[in-house]
């Protein structure tokens, strides 16, 4: 699958000093964003279920519904 | 070195920080205008904030059943500062304050560094003077005068000055520099103790590291207060003299 470009990553739209920016340097800011998205969903992946070992076993139920776990 | 490039320089480390690179690799952006990196850091931080909204609102939906105590314990131990600071800006406001209160500083300041002040306003104007004055500690100690620089325009004008009266005249002058909003800068220094200006040019004085955040600090000034420092200026050594000379006429 192609690697979505910074403005396609950022809804469209580049201020124009972004804009005005080399091909490569573009590429090298849309790579940054796109790795820390991923580290924060991988993250956030993670807590989902780590987090439900804390919660009081009678409160697990509706912890999960309120989740969607 | 102009006002501008400072403005480009402050912007470049405030990025890198949200995107979690070193800011040099994004050396390439020192000849993009400042407002355009401003306005294209806010994009960077929207899109990664908005990226697992829809997660981030269950999980705030799911704080709402479980205990304070045990909020707290999952946020140091499970989520980490990053998520706390994705989910801090949805949670219930007096809630969100009670878990602050039960987090140990040193954490709050690692949640701090990833917040978006902006989504987190209401919540960050509650905490304890106490309490923020113990994460301004652990961020100053830790040198992040980023995020101590992003907090100041959303901390009441008592805890400001609280705060400032803790932290040195060299971390001040690079807090200033990184400021989110330049224009608050002379409210900011008018929270200060009067003599407490010509301490900061004189600190600078003795640093060369300095001068460029202190030059830029004067470059925000109001006339007046500018012009409290004229008597100092023959003090001051050849070199620095002359810059500070030149941006305070």
């Amino acid at each position: 699958m192609a690697e979505r470009t910074l403005a396609d990553q950022l809804g469209g739209y580049l201020p124009e000093g972004i804009e005005a920016l080399e091909q490569h340097e573009q590429q090298d800011l849309a790579n940054a964003l796109r790795d820390a998205r991923r580290r924060q969903a991988k993250a956030l992946a993670e807590a989902g279920e780590e987090g439900l070992r804390y919660v009081p076993a009678l409160l697990r139920g509706a912890v999960r519904k309120a989740v969607g776990l | 070195m102009t006002a501008e490039n400072h403005a480009a320089e402050a912007e470049i480390l405030k990025l890198a920080r949200v995107l979690d690179v070193e800011p040099a690799r994004l050396g390439y952006l020192a000849r993009v205008d400042a407002d355009d990196l401003q306005a294209f850091r806010e994009q960077v931080t929207d899109t990664l904030f908005d990226a697992n909204a829809a997660a981030l609102q269950r999980m705030a939906l799911a704080a709402r059943v479980v205990p304070v105590g045990v909020l707290a314990k999952i946020a140091e131990k499970v989520f980490g500062p990053l998520l706390c600071a994705r989910i801090a800006g949805l949670v219930d406001v007096s809630r969100g304050v009670d878990v602050a209160k039960r987090l140990s500083p040193r954490f709050l300041a690692d949640v701090a560094a990833e917040l978006d002040p902006r989504r987190a306003s209401a919540i960050i104007s509650r905490i304890p003077l106490d309490t923020v004055l113990a994460v301004a500690g652990e961020l100053a100690a830790k040198e992040d005068w980023i995020t101590l620089g992003r907090f100041v325009g959303h901390l009441p004008d008592p805890t400001v000055r609280r705060a400032l009266e803790g932290i040195d005249d060299p971390a001040l002058l690079r807090i200033a520099f990184v400021l989110d909003d330049k224009r608050r800068i002379d409210h900011v220094v008018g929270l200060l103790p009067a003599h407490r200006l010509g301490r900061l040019v004189t600190a600078a004085a003795a640093d060369e590291d300095l001068w460029t955040p202190a030059l830029d600090l004067l470059t925000h000034l109001s006339e007046a207060r500018r012009a409290t420092l004229v008597p100092m200026l023959g003090g001051l050594p050849g070199g620095f003299r002359e810059r500070v000379q030149a941006t305070i006429r």
